[in-house]
């Protein structure tokens, strides 16, 4: 801290800035664009999945329907977390099996059976870039579940008159799909996938057990005791102040989506017939 | 899909090629003095100190990548580095999944901690909260010996363990003597030692994949050479103040 910020703020004030602001507390600051990443590229991967769900949903063809509904209602039930903890892990054996299968020699896999990987050309090594995109699918396939579920029923709510008016003009189902049918969709959808977002959100703080150095594993680091003077500043328990940090984040989030959202509602709902759902 | 492998595979190649010109050392960074994250952010502390020190000597690249300790064995058999300095005692049971260089610290005895009040019975323990760290030889001693009569609660982190203690959500700790001795310095009176010393594993060692025998000869060629000239020992005494030290 410089000399004049010390003599306006004080001796305590400036010692407490200049540990929050040191490298291990910038390292936590920095560790904030995993949770962001998480959180955007997870909710276009689950708007993506959820699209392609909830048009499965909606086709004529007997088996895409199973195939949207077995997905929309399969995933819903299955726990974020046991999502989230067995996704990267059976796509990594996966690709590990594939590789095993091209780069191992017959040798190597009889003498390694029941090892995993079977010889060292099959690992695939998962750094933290690796495992965020693979943490972002996981939220992606989980909440696009649930937003198939909702765009299926906000399919639904668009005037059928809207519709047939469409083909009357001769355009064909895919055409009335991606002029009509969807963009009307959005203002039906949007309440619904609001919340969607928030519970992303929320499962944003999952990223520390895929051993990704987030926002979490930094307030624990941080926070947690120290009793000796090499290590740093002799503190207590502390963790409880990092979560509140954390908490205020999220709530800093909400507030945002909040406005975000309602600017969008006003934006989807320009020129919509149906004046009643505004 | 096909492009998916392919990107895949890739990446594989990199990292392969990468690994074969830097040794990746894995450290917990959760257990000072022995290794912990320092103000700047970076990782610091004796085995940090003596993994650049070897790495210098046999004249290899290292660098250092921080793991969770429950999960520290299982991403060395899977490649995520070439070496554990992570304050780990050798002993039997992890040599059946990895190889250990020799001791780079003498063994050392573990000892019980618990509040400056309390008056426990070692002779006849029951009915008693033990905390350990999970996955660690204190966990397996208090498991075997300890855990019919007893409760034994086991954490991540060693820190999370004597927060707990120090909070008195249990009756005793058992840990490494020499992580428990700077912190009962500390706590001023607020915690005592108590009880027998229990000696368990045979000092603490680098843990390699098994078969890795080249890096194993190299790192045990400058151990040796760290201990012949004291390095090693005024390393300890650096962060250890009471030793334990080879030389008497």
């Amino acid at each position: 801290m410089p000399d004049w910020l010390t003599n306006i703020i004080g001796q305590d004030l400036s010692d407490g800035l200049a540990y929050i602001t040191n490298g291990k507390h910038m390292m936590w600051y920095a560790s904030f664009r995993f949770t962001i990443f998480a959180g955007i590229f997870g909710a276009l991967c689950a708007l993506t999945f959820g699209l392609l769900g909830a048009i499965m949903l909606n086709s004529n063809f007997f088996l895409f329907r199973l195939i949207g509904a077995a997905y929309a209602n399969v995933v819903r039930g299955v726990p974020d977390v046991l999502f989230f903890l067995f996704f990267p892990l059976a796509f990594e054996q996966g690709v590990e099996y594939f590789l095993a299968k091209s780069n191992c020699t017959a040798d190597e896999l009889a003498a390694n059976i029941g090892n995993w990987p079977p010889c060292p050309d099959a690992q695939w090594f998962l750094g933290t870039n690796e495992y965020l995109i693979l943490a972002s699918v996981s939220l992606g396939i989980v909440y696009g579940a649930f937003c198939a579920n909702v765009i299926h029923g906000a399919m639904k709510s668009v005037n059928k008159g809207q519709l047939e008016a469409a083909k009357a003009y001769g355009m064909k189902p895919m055409q009335v799909m991606l002029r009509v049918h969807i963009p009307q969709m959005w203002i039906y959808a949007l309440p619904g996938l609001s919340n969607i977002w928030m519970l992303l959100v929320k499962a944003t703080s999952l990223l520390s057990l895929l051993q990704i150095a987030d926002i979490v594993l930094w307030a624990d680091r941080l926070g947690a005791p120290n009793y000796l003077k090499q290590v740093g500043l002799v503190h207590p328990d502390w963790r409880w102040k990092y979560y509140l940090v954390l908490f205020l984040f999220y709530i800093l989030v909400t507030f945002l989506s909040e406005r975000a959202f309602a600017y969008l509602r006003k934006k989807t709902g320009k020129g919509m017939v149906d004046e009643a759902v505004l | 899909m096909k492009k998916i492998i392919l990107a895949a595979a890739i990446a594989v190649a990199l990292s392969s090629a990468a690994s074969a010109q830097t040794v990746r050392l894995g450290t917990e960074g959760a257990y000072a003095p022995w290794n912990f994250i320092d103000d700047s952010g970076k990782l610091a502390g004796f085995e940090i100190d003596l993994g650049n020190e070897l790495c210098k000597r046999a004249a290899i690249e290292c660098e250092f990548v921080a793991n969770e300790w429950d999960s520290i064995i299982p991403n060395l058999i899977a490649g995520n580095y070439d070496a554990i300095i992570a304050g780990m005692s050798i002993t039997e049971e992890r040599k059946e999944s990895i190889d250990f260089t020799q001791d780079y610290y003498p063994s050392d005895a573990s000892r019980y901690a618990m509040a400056a009040g309390a008056n426990i019975d070692f002779d006849n323990l029951s009915g008693i909260k033990i905390g350990v760290q999970g996955a660690t030889i204190h966990a397996s001693y208090v498991e075997a010996n300890l855990a019919a009569n007893n409760t034994v609660l086991s954490y991540e982190t060693a820190d999370q363990s004597v927060a707990d203690l120090v909070a008195g959500n249990i009756d005793v700790l058992l840990a490494d003597g020499s992580f428990l001795d700077p912190i009962i310095e500390a706590s001023s009176g607020a915690l005592k030692f108590g009880g027998p010393d229990i000696l368990l594993g045979g000092g603490v060692g680098l843990g390699l994949r098994k078969g890795d025998d080249d890096l194993e000869a190299k790192l045990n060629a400058a151990i040796d050479e760290v201990k012949a000239d004291g390095t090693l020992d005024a390393l300890i005494a650096k962060w250890f103040e009471k030793g334990p030290f080879y030389s008497n």
